[in-house]
C-alpha cells in the first residue's frame, strides 16, 4: 500500500478587513484513504497582530495516510474567523485547496470566499455584525450545489507543506 | 539478496539562530529546543539551548545571536517530524525577566540550504485588568511548557499577539530515506531509466 506524509504549518492569513484572526481546518479524502497517525482537522489559536496586516498561526500539520487508490486525493478546506474585543465570533472566509500531489516543498496561498446575502442582510452585517454562514462545511470543497450561491472574495491564507510519497512508483504512478 | 537494507534514516541538521527582528524590544536572548514524535531521536548533538543576550546597538535595528545549532536525528517514520521551538525573553521596564514571544517551525524537509524567518507570538491577557497588573508585576502570561507551540491540539482557546520575527538557517542532510522508500522530491525515476514493476493496487 502506499503511503503519504504531509508535514507542514498553515502559516498566516492576510488581506482579510480586520486583524484578530482564527482558522478551522480540516482534511478531507476519498474513501481508498485511511489517517494512519495525526489529526485530520483542527482550529488555530487567534492571533492579533502588533505590527503589520498579517495575523500568523504558525499551526503545525502533521498527517500519515495510507491509500489503495489515487481518488479522493486529500484536500485542505478552512474556514476564517475573526474575534472581535468581546470575544465574538464572525466568520470572515471559506477556503480549500487540494494537498499537492508531487514530493517536496510547497508554498501554497489558499485564496477565501464569504457569501453574500441580499442588501438587507448586507446593511444589517455593517451594523451588528453576523452574515450568512453555509449550512453545512461540505459545500466548501465540493462543486456539486454551488449553482444559486452569490459570494464575495476575501484575503488569503498562506501554508506551507511538505509532501513525502513512498511507494507510489511500486503501483506505477508518476508525480 | 541485498548488502544494505537500512531500518532506519538519518536526518542531520547544521545551522545557526541568526538574528530577531522586535520592533519594540531589547536586550533580548533566546532559548531553543527540538520537539518530535515518538519515533524519532537525537543520536547526536545538542537538543536544547540559551543564547547570549544581544542588544541593538546604535543605529542598527537588527538583534544577532548567530547561536550555532547542530543535531543529528535517526527514524523510522517521517511522522513527527522534529520542530525547533524557540523562546525569546526580554527584560521589562522595571528589570524583570519577560516572554517577548514564542514561535516553531519544522526542521526543512528537502537535504540543501534553507533560511526560515518565523513570527514569534506571546500569549495575550484575557482583560485590561490583567494586563496592567501583569505590566506592574513584571509577570506577563507564559506557557509552563513552550513545547505546547509545536502542538495543534488545544490552541484553539488561546489568544496571542505576534510582535515579532527570527530568522534561521539550516543546511539539512538527509541519508536513507530513498533507500526506504521515500520520495522527497519530484524527480522523475523514469529519467534514470531503472526497470520498474507494476502491481495491481
Amino acid at each position: 500500500m502506499a503511503e503519504l506524509h504531509i508535514i507542514g504549518q498553515i502559516i498566516g492569513a492576510t488581506g482579510f478587513p480586520q486583524n484578530s484572526l482564527f482558522c478551522k481546518w480540516g482534511v478531507h479524502t476519498g474513501g481508498a484513504w485511511r489517517l494512519l497517525s495525526g489529526l485530520k482537522e483542527g482550529q488555530t489559536q487567534v492571533d492579533m497582530p502588533q505590527t503589520g496586516d498579517m495575523a500568523y498561526w504558525s499551526h503545525p500539520i502533521d498527517l500519515h495516510y495510507t491509500t489503495k487508490g489515487l481518488q479522493g486525493w486529500p484536500k485542505l478546506h478552512l474556514q476564517v474567523w475573526h474575534q472581535d474585543s468581546f470575544g465574538r465570533c464572525q466568520l470572515y472566509g471559506y477556503g480549500y485547496i487540494h494537498i499537492p500531489s508531487s514530493p517536496g516543498q510547497h508554498r501554497l496561498q489558499c485564496v477565501t470566499w464569504r457569501p453574500l446575502g441580499s442588501w438587507q442582510d448586507q446593511l444589517s452585517e455593517m451594523f451588528v455584525g453576523g452574515g450568512p454562514q453555509l449550512r453545512s462545511p461540505d459545500l466548501i470543497y465540493s462543486g456539486a450545489d454551488r449553482y444559486r450561491l452569490h459570494t464575495v472574495g476575501m484575503g488569503t491564507v498562506e501554508l506551507e507543506l511538505c509532501i513525502f510519497l513512498r511507494h507510489f512508483d511500486r503501483y506505477g504512478v508518476e508525480s | 539478496m541485498t548488502s544494505n537494507n537500512p531500518a532506519v534514516f538519518l536526518l542531520m541538521v547544521n545551522g545557526q539562530i541568526e538574528a530577531a527582528d522586535f520592533p519594540e524590544y531589547d536586550d533580548l536572548y533566546c532559548k531553543y529546543c527540538f520537539v518530535y514524535g515518538h519515533d524519532w531521536a537525537p543520536t547526536s548533538g545538542l537538543e536544547e539551548g540559551i543564547s547570549q543576550i544581544t542588544s541593538k546597538g546604535g543605529g542598527s535595528q537588527s538583534l544577532v545571536w548567530n547561536f550555532p545549532l547542530d543535531i543529528t536525528f535517526k527514524s523510522t517514520n517521517p511522522f513527527g517530524w522534529p520542530q525547533i521551538v524557540v523562546s525569546v525573553y526580554g527584560p521589562d521596564t522595571f528589570g524583570n525577566d519577560v516572554v517577548r514571544g514564542y514561535g516553531a517551525v519544522h526542521i526543512p524537509f528537502t537535504p540543501g540550504k534553507h533560511t526560515k524567518t518565523i513570527p514569534m507570538f506571546v500569549p495575550e491577557s484575557t482583560s485590561r485588568l490583567q494586563r496592567f497588573t501583569s505590566w506592574l508585576m513584571g509577570r506577563h502570561p507564559e506557557y509552563t511548557d513552550p513545547k505546547v507551540v509545536a502542538q495543534g491540539e488545544g490552541r484553539e482557546v488561546t489568544r496571542v499577539r505576534s510582535q515579532g520575527f527570527v530568522t534561521l538557517q539550516f543546511n539539512i542532510v538527509t541519508k536513507d530515506m530513498k533507500k526506504l522508500g521515500y520520495e522527497t522530491t519530484s524527480e522523475h525515476s523514469a529519467a534514470t531509466g531503472l526497470p520498474r514493476t507494476s502491481q495491481q493496487l
